[in-house]
């Protein structure tokens, strides 16, 4: 290569980069630095070669990996003017069946799920306005719920100095200075063992009047349990997790409005569940997971598939809880067709549609 | 598996032979992600389905540099001693019993009941203190089950290679080891650890891929009863089984049938073998429901409600 295709390669790559960055990839100046770093080990002539190493270096899961595909073939095949790319909602149904020719357009096709309603078409929602910014805290609430559902003691030990149990390997260590006399005991209590916690919140159009509870409740939980996992759903799931971790609550929203395209659409639970079953709860979740169902249980959906996946997702995880708003106020009896069928499994029913009355059912659910 | 190939990173080409005569077929993507590992001193960070081989690149990345494998298995509640290093507590006191009895001088005592002998290194600090000539294969298999603080821990020692022992001193890893990390997905990690790794995702195998690894691993498998093999396994991953079954269950599948001694695969043998394949009742009950024929067959279709 000459000096000078040499210099226009190397923009044009950087011209990639920023690419990625702008579908949403984290291209930090570090990784950026690496990729180039690993331009010089391979063979740039080599298409393919080319692709994975910046991959490897610019992305960090799959669905990333899948972004970046979509940004370089269109690089590729010259697609010039800035385009807003978006994770899509289940990566996979995209990736082989749109082969090399990748157009927006067939991705909405694609993606729209065979019961979709019309509400459900893409739009931006803007969450800012179900943001209540002068609700009274939920902190203290959603703590006590993380405590009571997400820790039990483990078989392991920490130190505690009020601890019963007498450490006898730190003990001895301890007392190293004094020439192995036991002069002071070190002492241990059991440690605290965090369950992983999966919230699958209803954002269907039955539930918008209580968006700003809703929302309160994911961002709590999610900070309260920083290893939890957060999926939306109305007639499609969205894993949010990511999301909610972003700094302030504004650029949250603002991306959980654009990022998810189906919010106050129809509502499908028995899909969504059968989502959650086949992919986050299958991805690990071992018996110590906690799954929360925030929904209000109106669904056009079948309820047989909801026992279904209800009895499947109870042998998969510890404990079931399902917080429904609807119930919050005095009628407590349960009508809806999807409620009465996922009844039987759950563990916990939790009434509760503001800070206050999540409190107080809180406060009556005893240790699990 | 002696070491054969003076300079396997060389290239591309190079590493997927020497993976290949370690028995790990290796696709050009992987390949060139151990590659730029190597070159950049970077870890990678393996993600993919139960049982599509990702623990299995570490191993064979060690057969094939014939260099060791230091493997740390994270679970919840690791921590740092269990990881990086221990004093040997029983055998420090029974030295300072014995050294009483020879009136040995207290500075001395001091000086000998912190050094390398009582030091028992975990896999962390062994990876780190391999003496060479070629740098250890770390493998951290499974760093989502550690908990968030180990994370933390884990980038620091990843990004320096070095591990300071108050009482000895500071390691630096004189040949820093290639370090594999795995995930299952089970909860997201670390910023900052993901940016420090090379990401890769490992799919299932294709179908020819999948041929060959059968071929290749279980020997004795006619080449007929292998493709059979490969067509019901890439029907039966289109169903949204409760778990999808990886190579591993590919590789227990060939050699059950093989030591039952069926050459050809009948439905009979699949429904017979079924709990060899698939892991949960209902999903073998799923099997029942779509028909042993159709996966044998390699019914594209399957898949669909």
């Amino acid at each position: 290569m000459s000096a000078e295709a040499a210099d226009e390669f190397l923009s044009r790559t950087l011209a990639l980069c920023r690419r990625a960055k702008a579908a949403k990839i984290d291209v930090t100046p570090g990784r950026l630095i690496d990729a180039f770093r690993a331009l010089d080990s391979i063979d740039c002539f080599n298409v393919e070669d080319f692709r994975v190493a910046l991959r490897a270096n610019l992305v960090s899961s799959r669905e990333e990996e899948q972004t970046f595909d979509r940004v370089f073939e269109d690089f590729l095949s010259g697609v010039e003017e800035a385009r807003q790319y978006r994770p899509g909602i289940r990566g996979e149904s995209m990736q082989g069946s749109l082969g090399h020719h990748y157009k927006e357009m067939d991705q909405e096709v694609l993606t729209l799920p065979e019961n979709f309603s019309a509400e459900a078409l893409a739009r931006d929602v803007d969450l800012m306005h179900r943001w209540d910014a002068a609700a009274p805290p939920i902190e203290q609430a959603v703590r006590e719920l993380a405590r009571r559902l997400a820790t039990r003691p483990s078989r392991r030990t920490r130190e505690d100095r009020r601890g019963r149990r007498i450490d006898l390997r730190r003990s001895v260590r301890r007392n190293t200075r004094h020439g192995m006399d036991m002069v002071e005991l070190a002492r241990a209590a059991r440690r605290t063992r965090k369950t992983r916690l999966v919230m699958l919140c209803d954002v269907s159009g039955s539930m918008d009047a209580f968006n700003p509870f809703l929302l309160q409740l994911m961002f709590g939980l999610q900070q309260a349990l920083k290893s939890s996992r957060t999926l939306v759903f109305s007639t499609q799931v969205t894993e949010v997790t990511a999301l909610l971790r972003r700094r302030t609550v504004t650029e949250t929203l603002r991306e959980i409005g654009s990022t998810v395209r189906h919010w106050s659409g129809g509502t499908n639970i028995g899909a969504a569940l059968a989502e959650l079953n086949r992919g986050v709860i299958r991805e690990g979740a071992g018996s110590a997971t906690v799954a929360i169902v925030i929904s209000d249980g109106y669904d056009n959906g079948d309820p047989r598939l909801i026992a279904r996946e209800m009895e499947t997702l109870r042998r998969r995880v510890r404990t079931i809880v399902w917080i429904n708003p609807m119930y919050g106020a005095s009628t407590f009896r349960v009508r809806a067709a999807g409620m009465r069928a996922a009844l039987p499994f759950v563990d916990h029913f939790l009434p509760a549609f503001d800070a206050k009355s999540l409190k107080i059912v809180v406060r009556e659910l005893g240790e699990i | 598996m002696p070491h054969t190939d003076p300079a396997p990173f060389s290239t591309v080409e190079r590493l997927q032979d020497t993976f290949a005569a370690a028995d790990y077929i290796a696709d050009r993507a992987l390949a060139l992600t151990v590659k730029l590992a190597a070159d950049l001193g970077k870890p990678m960070l393996l993600e993919g389905e139960a049982g599509v081989g990702k623990t299995e690149v570490a191993k064979v990345l060690s057969r094939a540099l014939d260099t060791p494998l230091i493997r740390l298995q994270c679970y919840e509640g690791l921590d740092a001693n269990t990881a990086l290093y221990e004093w040997n507590y029983a055998r420090q006191i029974l030295h300072i019993r014995i050294a009483e009895q020879d009136h040995e001088s207290r500075a001395h005592l001091e000086k000998t009941i912190f050094s390398d002998q009582f030091l028992l290194d975990r896999p962390l600090l062994a990876a780190i203190r391999h003496p060479g000539p070629r740098p250890a294969v770390l493998l951290i298999d499974e760093v989502d089950r550690a908990d968030e603080e180990f994370e933390a821990f884990l980038l620091e020692i990843l990004s320096e290679y070095q591990v300071t022992v108050p009482e000895l001193g500071t390691f630096k890893a004189a040949h820093p080891p290639y370090v594999v990390l795995t995930s299952n997905r089970t909860r997201e990690l670390n910023d900052a650890l993901k940016r420090r790794c090379l990401y890769l995702w490992i799919d299932y195998p294709s179908p020819e891929k999948e041929r060959e690894i059968i071929l290749r691993r279980v020997p004795g498998v006619k080449a007929g009863l292998a493709a059979s093999i490969t067509t019901a396994m890439q029907a039966l991953r289109r169903v949204d089984f409760y778990k999808r079954p990886g190579v591993a269950e590919t590789l227990d599948f060939s050699r059950a049938l093989l030591g039952l001694g069926i050459d050809e695969l009948t439905p009979e043998a699949l429904l017979d073998t079924a709990g060899v394949v698939l892991k949960y009742r209902d999903d073998i009950d799923r099997l029942k429901a779509l028909g042993a024929e159709r996966v044998i067959a390699g019914d594209l279709d399957l898949g669909e409600r």
